[in-house]
C-alpha cells in the first residue's frame, strides 16, 4: 500500500533535494561566451536536436548551446520534476501540447512572443504554441498524417496508385480489392487512438474535443470496424496482445497501406538502407478526405515539436537563447533537417528539394505535393482539460476497436465522462 | 540538547549521576543502538515517510506540480464520490482482489502440499513453481498476451480442438479481467507456495500419527491438522496477498493498460493516470489517502479475526 504513494510524493522528495543543488550560474564565462543548455530526449530516437545545435554552435561565436539529455519515454515526468526542483535547463524541447499546457499555465515558460513576430509566414504550426494573444514556444519540426502505400503490392493487385482524390470510402475499397487480390491485408491501422480519431477530429466540420460531444466519431469507426471484419485490416485485438509495430507492418509488406505520421519517413528510408525493411517501392499519398470538399488542401493532423524557455533562465541568457530560437525556425536550419528525412516547421521549395534528395526516397510527384500541399491542424487544442478528454478518448478507443462496446454506447459513455471528469457538456 | 545541559551544567550533574550511576550507561547504549538504525531510518524518512505524510497534505489540495498548492479542504473527497470514473476503478480493484486472493490461496497451498510429498525430482518442481515470480514481468506480459490472442493465441486454438469458440480474453470488457487474475495467480502462487512450504515443514509429525492412528482419513487430516496447524502461516499470507491485490499495477499496466475502455482500470493506475499524466497531483493524492484506508481497514479486520481465533 506504499508504493502508490511513494510514487506520487515521490516527486517532491526528489524537488526537495535537488532544489538544494540548484544555483545560478553567471551569464557568461570569461572569454564572453554564453551557455546554454537545452533539454531533450534520447538523442538516438532524435537526432534532429544534435544537429540543430552543432549547427548554431558553429555558426555562433559567442554562444555555446550543449544538450541535456532526457529518458524519452519518461520525458514528461522528469522535465516536470527538475522544473519543479528549480533544476531545469535554460531551454527545453515541448513534446506534446497537452505538456505544454501544464508548463505554460504553471508559468513555467518565457513569453518569446518577440521571437514568433520576427518569423516569415513559412513557419507552421505556431498556433499551437500560444495562449492569450502571446507565443511561449517556437516550432522547429512539423510533422503530418499522410498515406504510406507499397507500389509493388498495389502492381501484385493490379489496383491503381492512389490520385491524390481518395476519400476514406475509396480507400477502404481498395483496401478491400488488396487483401482480396494479395496476401498481404489492404491496410493497417496502427493502434492508437490518434490513427483514427486524429482525422476524424478534424476533418469533420464542426467537430472538437472540447465540444463534449462525439457523435461524428461514427462514421470513422464503422468504417474501421468493416474493414477489421472484412479481413481487410489486422485486428485491434490482434494488434495489442501480439504488440505489432507499424513499421514492421508496412516495412515487411504485410499491409499495402498505412496512415501514419511523416516521421516514419526517416526511419522507413534507414530500415530500407539496412535491411531491417524489405525492399520495395513506395510512396506518399494524401490523408484520405472525409469527403470531396477538401481535396484541394487535404485536412490532416499532427502535434508541432518546438523549444521553449524555461521562465528562470538567468537574465543575461535571454537574448542568446531567444538568437537560438530564431535559428531552428530559420529556412538554414530547416533544410539541414529536411535533409535527414526530418519535416521542418519551415516550409519552402528548398525544403522539400532537401527532403525528397535523400537516398530512397520517393521520386514521383504526388509525394511531393503530398509533402507540400496540406492543411495540418493541431491534433490537441491547447487547453488544460484536453489531457482528461484524451484518456477518455484513449478509453473509448479500446472499447470499440476491440468491439467489446457498442459505438454508440461508447461514445454515450465517453460524453458522459466528459462532463463528469472535465466538466463539459455538450 | 538534554546531552549537552547536563554535561555542562556542573552543579546538578554530580547529584544527578550519584543517584543513578547506570543513567548514563543507557545513555550511551541507547546512542549506539540510535546510531545502527539511522542509516535505514534515514533512508525510510527521506523516501518514504515524509512523502507519505506529504500525500496526506497535498490531498487537501489543487496541487498540479508547479507553485503554490492551493488549499481546497475536503473538495477532493466530495469529487472522489460523484466521480464514475473512481468507482468503476474501486469496483474493478474489488472485483480483481475478490477472485484474486482465493485463487492464490488455494493454487499455492494446493502445490505447497504437492510438493511437500516425498517426490523424485521435487526440488526441481518447487524452482519451476517459483520461476514466474523471478521473471520479467514485461516478458510475462508480452507472452501471455501472445496466448491470449483472439485469432492467433494457442489458447483459443486450443480450445477450438473442442469445439469451443474461445473468448477474446484481455481484449474483450468480460473476460479480460479474468485473464489478468489467471496471469495473477500463475505469476504469485510460487512465491506464496514456498511461505506455505516453509509453514508445513513445522507441523509436527507426530500429529499426523496420532490422526492416522485415531483413524483419519486424508481429508481430515488435512481439514483437523494442517489447516488449523497453517493459522499463522495462513494468517501472513492473506495479509500480504490482499494488500498486494489492493495495490496491483505493473500486471494490468503490461497486460491490459486498464483496457478495453475501463474494463480492468484499477486504483493504482488512476492514481498514476491523475497524477502523471493529467497532472491532477491533489486528487491523485486523495485517491491514494483512499487506498491507503482501503488497505488499512481491511487488514485491521484481519488482524480482528485473527486475533479471536487465536483467543
Amino acid at each position: 500500500m506504499k508504493r502508490p504513494l511513494t510514487a506520487t510524493a515521490g516527486i517532491l522528495a526528489v524537488g526537495l533535494t535537488v532544489s538544494a543543488c540548484g544555483g545560478s550560474e553567471p551569464a557568461a564565462d570569461a572569454d564572453g561566451v554564453v551557455d546554454l543548455t537545452l533539454g531533450t530526449w534520447a538523442s538516438t530516437s532524435a537526432p534532429e536536436f544534435q544537429l540543430l545545435v552543432d549547427d548554431f554552435n558553429a555558426s555562433h561565436d559567442d554562444v555555446e548551446v550543449s544538450i541535456q539529455e532526457y529518458d524519452t519515454d519518461n520525458y514528461e515526468t522528469q522535465m516536470t520534476a527538475d522544473l519543479s526542483a528549480g533544476a531545469a535547463p535554460d531551454l527545453y524541447a515541448q513534446k506534446t501540447v497537452s505538456a505544454f499546457v501544464t508548463y505554460q499555465s504553471g508559468g513555467q515558460l518565457l513569453d518569446v512572443s518577440d521571437v514568433a513576430d520576427g518569423l516569415d509566414e513559412h513557419v507552421a504550426g505556431l498556433g499551437s504554441w500560444q495562449v492569450d494573444g502571446s507565443t511561449w514556444a517556437v516550432p522547429f519540426r512539423q510533422d503530418s498524417w499522410f498515406l504510406f502505400y507499397n507500389r509493388d503490392l498495389f502492381d501484385a493487385a493490379g489496383v491503381d496508385y492512389p490520385d491524390g482524390t481518395w476519400t476514406w470510402d475509396d480507400y477502404a475499397e481498395v483496401a478491400q480489392q488488396i487483401s482480396d487480390g494479395t496476401d498481404a491485408d489492404g491496410a493497417y491501422q496502427h493502434t492508437w487512438q490518434s490513427a483514427l480519431q486524429g482525422f476524424a477530429n478534424n476533418q469533420t466540420p464542426g467537430a472538437d474535443l472540447l465540444s463534449g460531444d462525439y457523435g461524428y466519431l461514427k462514421p470513422y469507426y464503422e468504417r474501421a470496424l468493416a474493414l477489421q471484419d472484412g479481413g481487410a485490416q489486422v485486428d485491434y485485438g490482434t494488434a495489442t496482445t501480439n504488440s505489432l509495430t507499424y513499421q514492421a507492418q508496412f516495412g515487411k509488406q504485410k499491409a499495402a497501406m498505412m496512415p501514419m505520421g511523416s516521421w516514419y519517413v526517416a526511419t522507413l528510408l534507414a530500415q530500407q538502407a539496412d535491411g531491417e525493411a524489405d525492399d520495395f517501392a513506395w510512396g506518399l499519398a494524401p490523408a484520405p478526405q472525409l469527403d470531396e470538399s477538401t481535396l484541394d488542401e487535404p485536412v490532416t493532423f499532427g502535434d508541432p515539436t518546438s523549444i521553449g524557455v524555461n521562465a528562470a533562465i538567468d537574465e543575461g541568457k535571454v537574448d542568446a537563447a531567444k538568437e537560438f530560437l530564431s535559428y531552428v525556425a530559420s529556412e538554414d536550419a530547416a533544410v539541414a533537417l529536411a535533409e535527414i528525412g526530418i519535416t521542418p516547421a519551415y516550409q519552402s521549395d528548398a525544403v522539400t528539394e532537401a527532403y525528397f534528395g535523400a537516398d530512397g526516397a520517393p521520386t514521383d510527384e504526388l509525394s511531393r505535393q503530398t509533402f507540400q500541399v496540406h492543411d495540418t491542424r493541431p491534433e490537441n487544442p491547447v487547453d488544460p482539460k484536453i489531457a482528461t478528454v484524451q484518456t477518455i478518448m484513449g478509453d473509448l478507443h479500446s472499447a470499440v476497436m476491440s468491439e467489446s462496446t457498442s459505438i454508440d454506447d461508447a461514445i454515450a459513455e465517453a460524453e458522459q465522462r466528459a462532463a463528469n471528469e472535465a466538466g463539459i457538456t455538450g | 540538547m538534554a546531552t549537552t545541559t547536563s554535561t555542562t551544567a556542573p552543579a546538578p550533574a554530580p547529584a544527578r549521576g550519584a543517584r543513578r550511576p547506570g543513567a548514563r550507561l543507557k545513555r550511551r547504549n541507547a546512542l549506539i543502538g540510535w546510531t545502527f538504525v539511522l542509516p535505514n531510518f534515514l533512508g525510510f524518512a527521506v523516501l518514504t515517510l515524509i512523502p507519505v505524510i506529504a500525500v496526506f497534505y497535498l490531498s487537501l489540495t489543487g496541487w498540479n506540480v508547479f507553485g503554490q498548492a492551493p488549499w481546497v479542504g475536503l473538495d477532493n473527497f466530495t469529487r472522489m464520490l460523484g466521480d464514475a470514473s473512481f468507482h468503476r476503478a474501486l469496483l474493478n480493484t474489488l472485483y480483481y482482489s475478490g477472485l484474486h486472493i482465493p485463487l492464490t490461496l488455494v493454487a499455492s497451498l494446493g502445490l505447497a502440499l504437492l510438493l511437500n510429498q516425498k517426490l523424485r525430482g521435487v526440488a526441481f518442481f518447487r524452482t519451476a513453481a517459483f520461476f514466474p515470480y523471478i521473471t520479467s514481468m514485461v516478458a510475462i506480459a508480452v507472452v501471455w498476451n501472445m496466448l491470449f490472442s483472439p485469432e492467433t493465441g494457442p489458447i483459443n486454438q486450443f480450445l477450438d480442438l473442442f469445439g469451443i469458440d474461445g473468448p477474446g480474453w484481455t481484449t474483450s470488457a468480460t473476460w479480460a479481467m479474468p485473464a489478468v487474475v489467471l496471469v495473477g495467480v500463475w505469476r504469485e502462487m510460487g512465491y506464496f507456495m514456498v511461505l506455505f512450504l516453509a509453514g508445513l515443514q513445522t507441523i509436527p509429525r507426530e500429529l499426523y500419527e496420532a490422526g492416522r492412528m485415531d483413524g483419519a482419513g486424508a481429508w481430515q487430516r488435512f481439514w483437523n491438522i494442517t489447516l488449523p496447524s497453517l493459522r499463522p502461516t495462513m494468517f501472513f499470507v492473506t495479509v500480504i496477498l490482499t494488500i498486494g491485490s489492493l495495490k496491483v499495477l505493473d500486471l494490468i499496466l503490461l497486460l491490459t493498460d486498464g483496457g478495453p475502455g475501463q474494463s480492468t482500470l484499477v486504483l493504482s493506475q488512476y492514481i498514476y493516470k491523475k497524477g502523471f499524466v493529467e497532472n491532477d497531483f491533489g486528487y491523485a493524492s486523495a485517491v491514494s489517502v483512499a487506498l491507503f484506508l482501503l488497505c488499512l481497514v481491511v487488514t485491521a479486520v484481519q488482524f480482528v479475526i485473527n486475533r479471536r481465533r487465536q483467543d
